[in-house]
């Protein structure tokens, strides 16, 4: 009996292997054959967070009340992983959802590689719905390389530089800066001034120094928008920086280092702009919520971010879009573009401004009255939506977060740490950047 | 004279390699502030920063996903390592050669190469996200069979004819005869095996993004690098007390053993 | 007669009992080797099908800053931990080779860092490291002496590594070179004693050339330790500051897992499995050729 059982151990054990592979196989399968009923069946992916799910449960309840042929189901996107990873997981499995109102553009170009998306321009409204809602100049940003249109720009959350009104007053300043030579001589009053026995009691400003691509989409990547008046890293596929505006970045930040504006160590316990140590915050509308929660005496002004001396023209910024997409695996096409439209009228931009404090990507913001009551409600969104129009998002471009790694790495060479020159680090970056592009052409 | 100075040199090593792992459970068990100084003897004692963890993350799950983890890896090390390393030193059988100078082979190709291989036939498999996932690549081990080979060369060849006289079949006799004999050997692979399963945390990281599986050492990494300790260092210590906590254990009862098995390892590898 | 008929009435039992680990080796060890190969060809992120790109990982390789980066980060590594763990092993071995009462205990307490989770260790020198709150320069602090910029220093940061990762293996030196000394044979210090040899002589001429063999294994565990470092700079810098931690196992890890180039990834992984080996044959021919000092 032992012996025999020690002698199948082998084969029971792989036998359960090949079950369980086997057995994850069928769940998947039943996943995409749910569609058999006979009306109409949506299935719509929002972001996963509370506000956002509050949201799209509106919207869905209201659609399907008055579409009572066209059902769509509301589940939000899985949380264990980030969202670029099971959008991409499920269309290689091809278990997407129907619609997704969570597309980063930054991802985009690799859900269009896979072929997971529909060209939009594709249907014969497609004009018509957006040239309402948008200037033409701003939807041509969002043109893939293809020349079409696989997303929607829905909404935006534009970077732009809170400060904190008391620490400005304290050291005598009455108006935020405007240009890098305002920031660094008002840094000079705050943070200089303040350092007492060898150690800043308050600094201009901070950013997490850990070399982490996603942290300069907070820093490098919305000032070079600033300084270049708008312009993105690429032209046509290929890497095209406004190089004299990356060097002025750099140089920028590695002034705030140098001159202990910022500190070049990690802050413990909390973020110090809610501690009243930090002079200037650069953050999008989100921030507006967590001031509220985290420091709600705080008084504090939000501007456009410091731009070179000289500097013409309005004040552009990055702002982290999310989009609207339909995939194609969908067997309703015209009605899942049906319910993309339902989810950009005004009503509903108005209820993702309530909502969700985060800004719909239209021109008529602040001129249509049906927006005007919330903006008196809460004023400091208006300097969101002012900016909104001069936001610029990512590029269309794949590997754009080993890019990003890329510039993290000579943000803290040159910025941080001062070991190389702005003209040197941008040189750098560039090289980077082509290298990354032609590897993986 | 000469004694005192080796014994005060000893003392210092003694501080140099326990006083840290001291001064960690006791920092854990400190208030927030206090936590920096050396002083080992705090204003208060407080369990704050245990709470502080559990309450973040799910570290009772994961201390039974590492439990059940190396627990499995270790028998099915020992099992199959006694199987084929009996074979390979007392049955003559086709492929005998073959199979140990693949064995030696095995041991020779460093990780880097089939990592990432590995980890794509988890994928296909769709045994990422599973226990699986976490034990299949290390449930046999080329240096486990070579242990036990070694120590079954030397189990005396009558002792085995007797049993074959005996009427005994060869699976028989691993069971009835070598097994019995090989406490010492089981215990060194068994107290590797477990130690090493106990403390991975790389190939973990790569297969397993689902909370509720993860393994200890893994959450906890993920808990002090993710930001969770809002950069307090007590919740910090008390992660990494539970995390080391039950291997100080186990090395307390089985202290010899874990050095001797240590030791041949070294001397062998 | 008999004994010859019995093997071969034993043979099958020989093959069903090595079967599992037939099986397992076809699948975790040939598969993923022979499949290395095919991957480093190709450029694929796991989701969309695979590309073959030829030689193209192996061009990005060789200009690839990163690479050579994390190559002369483990070459540093070595070169400090490797001396560092022979002498301090070698030292506390010596000492704990005298007869004496309580050694057991020492021993033991040694050798506890290598019992215990690597992840674990790391947050202990996390806090040991820390710049402005760490017990280290606490510690030099209170002897008026200035903080040592243990981690967030780029020249720094490394060497701190080889220190703590020194600190963590080197229980298991001293109990090797403990059994290296147990095995040298009294008589040679007899013999040398009568030719009236002093103990420095004796430890230059018997003791380390006898501890020969030993100094190969630690060298080449320690080699291969040090290509496999990962979780100790994972947690403690991240690969900073400036990319000075940054480990070939790091990242072999980041681009797999963060970029999704599972090609390149592989192909990274190969050209370290190819340097590990050399370096590994080349300290074996060494350290064996080297003279008996």
């Amino acid at each position: 009996m032992v012996l025999r059982l020690y002698r199948t151990g082998p084969a029971v054990l792989f036998g359960c292997a090949v079950l369980a592979s086997l057995l994850s196989g069928c769940t998947r399968q039943s996943v995409t054959g749910d569609g058999g009923s006979t009306g109409v069946e949506l299935m719509y992916w929002p972001s996963p967070n509370a506000q956002e799910v509050e949201l799209a449960d509106t919207m869905v309840m209201r659609w399907n009340r008055l579409h009572p042929g066209i059902h769509v189901r509301m589940q939000p996107i899985p949380v264990s992983q980030s969202s670029e990873e099971v959008l991409l997981a499920a269309i290689a499995g091809k278990t997407t959802p129907d619609i997704c109102s969570n597309i980063w553009p930054g991802a985009l170009r690799d859900y269009t590689d896979a072929g997971g998306l529909i060209a939009l321009d594709g249907f014969a409204d497609f004009d018509s719905a957006l040239g309402s809602r948008m200037p033409r100049d701003l939807l041509e940003a969002f043109r893939s390389p293809d020349g079409h249109f696989y997303q929607l720009p829905w909404k935006t959350n534009p970077v732009m530089m809170y400060y904190n009104i008391d620490l400005f007053e304290k050291a005598g300043i009455d108006s935020p800066p405007r240009t890098y030579g305002e920031y660094l001589a008002d840094a000079r009053k705050i943070a200089l001034e303040s350092i007492r026995g060898g150690q800043n009691s308050v600094w201009m400003g901070e950013r997490d120094i850990r070399p982490i691509w996603v942290q300069r989409l907070f820093d490098f990547y919305p000032f070079y928008i600033a300084a270049s008046n708008g312009r993105t890293l690429f032209r046509d596929g290929k890497p095209d920086f406004d190089t004299t505006a990356a060097a002025a970045v750099f140089q920028f930040f590695q002034d705030c280092y140098r001159n202990r504006f910022f500190p070049r160590t990690f802050f413990q316990g909390g973020d110090p702009f809610f501690l009243g140590k930090k002079a200037t915050h650069f953050a999008g509308p989100w921030n507006v919520a967590a001031t509220a929660k985290f420091a709600p005496s705080m008084r504090y002004g939000v501007v456009p971010l410091p731009v070179p001396d000289g500097h013409q023209g309005p004040v552009y910024t990055s702002g982290d879009y999310k989009n609207i997409s339909v995939f194609s695996n969908t067997r309703h096409p015209r009605e899942a573009w049906e319910f993309a439209k339902f989810l950009i009228t005004a009503e509903h931009d108005l209820l993702l401004l309530e909502l969700a404090d985060q800004i719909p990507v239209r021109g008529d913001l602040l001129k249509n009255p049906v927006f005007a009551s919330y903006f008196r409600k809460k004023p400091v969104m208006v300097k969101f939506a002012e900016q909104a129009p001069y936001t610029r998002g990512m590029d269309p471009v794949p590997d754009l977060k080993e890019i990003f790694d890329g510039f993290a790495q000579v943000y803290e060479r040159c910025a941080v740490f001062g070991e190389e020159s702005a003209g040197q680090a941008v040189q750098d970056a560039l090289r980077r950047t082509e290298l990354i592009v032609e590897w993986n052409r | 004279m000469r004694k005192t100075i080796v014994y005060g040199v000893l003392a210092g090593g003694a501080i140099l390699f326990g006083y840290p792992f001291v001064w960690m459970m006791v920092g854990s068990l400190k208030p927030e502030l206090d936590i920096s100084s050396l002083s080992l003897l705090p204003s208060s004692w407080s369990l704050h920063s245990y709470t502080a963890v559990l309450g973040k993350i799910p570290l009772a799950r994961a201390f039974l996903n590492s439990v059940l983890v190396s627990l499995a890896t270790t028998a099915s090390v020992v099992l199959f390592g006694s199987m084929v390393g009996y074979a390979l030193a007392k049955l003559n059988f086709i492929g005998r050669k073959l199979l140990y100078v693949l064995i030696l082979f095995t041991m020779m190709i460093p990780f880097q190469i089939t990592l990432i291989p590995q980890y794509i036939l988890m994928v296909k498999l769709g045994w990422t996200d599973s226990y699986l996932g976490l034990v299949a690549p290390s449930m046999m081990s080329a240096f486990g069979i070579i242990l036990f080979r070694q120590f079954f060369m030397a189990v005396p060849q009558a002792l085995i004819e007797a049993a074959r006289i005996d009427g005994c079949s060869e699976v028989g006799i691993l069971v009835r005869v070598i097994w019995p004999l090989s406490r010492p050997v089981v215990l060194t692979v068994g107290l590797l095996t477990f130690m090493t399963s106990w403390n991975e945390v790389l190939w973990p990281m790569m297969v397993v993004r689902e909370r509720s599986l993860m393994t200890m050492p893994q959450i906890v990494a993920l808990f002090t690098i993710g930001g969770e300790a809002e950069s307090q260092l007590g919740p910090l210590l008390a992660a990494a007390t539970m995390l080391s906590l039950p291997v100080i254990v186990a090395y307390a009862l089985f202290q010899r053993q874990f050095i001797e098995s240590m030791a041949s390892s070294g001397v062998k590898g | 007669m008999n004994l010859v008929r019995s093997r071969r009435r034993h043979d099958r039992t020989g093959v069903w009992l090595s079967l599992p680990y037939v099986i397992f080796f076809l699948a975790f060890v040939a598969y993923p080797l022979v499949f290395s190969f095919v991957l480093i060809f190709h450029r694929w992120n796991i989701i969309t099908p695979m590309e073959w790109v030829g030689l193209k990982n192996f061009e990005r390789l060789i200009a690839d800053p990163l690479f050579y980066r994390s190559l002369g980060n483990t070459l540093t590594f070595l070169v400090i931990h490797i001396p560092l763990q022979i002498a301090v092993a070698l030292g506390f071995a010596l000492l704990l080779n005298v007869p004496l009462r309580g050694r057991g205990f020492f021993r033991a307490l040694y050798f506890l860092p290598v019992v215990v989770s690597g992840v674990a260790v790391t947050i202990l020198w996390q806090q040991l490291y820390s710049y402005d709150y760490g017990v280290l320069n606490g510690i030099l602090a209170s002897v008026h002496l200035p903080p040592v910029p243990w981690l967030v220093n780029a020249r720094m940061a490394m060497p701190s590594i080889a220190i703590m990762a020194t600190w963590k293996n080197v229980g298991i030196y001293i109990v090797l070179f403990l059994v290296g000394l147990q095995n040298i044979p009294r008589e040679l210090y007899e013999a040398a004693s009568l030719d009236g040899a002093t103990a420095f002589r004796q430890f230059r001429h018997i003791t380390f050339p006898m501890l020969n063999p030993t100094v190969i294994v630690i060298v080449v565990l320690s080699t291969i330790g040090g290509f496999s470092l990962f979780i100790e700079p994972y947690v403690l810098t991240g690969g900073g500051p400036m990319q000075s931690t940054l480990s070939g196992m790091l990242y072999i890890y980041n681009q797999a897992f963060y970029f999704g180039h599972m090609g390149y990834a592989a192909a990274l992984g190969f050209v370290y499995a190819l340097v590990i080996l050399g370096v590994v044959l080349i300290q074996k021919k060494v350290i064996e050729r080297e003279p008996a000092t």
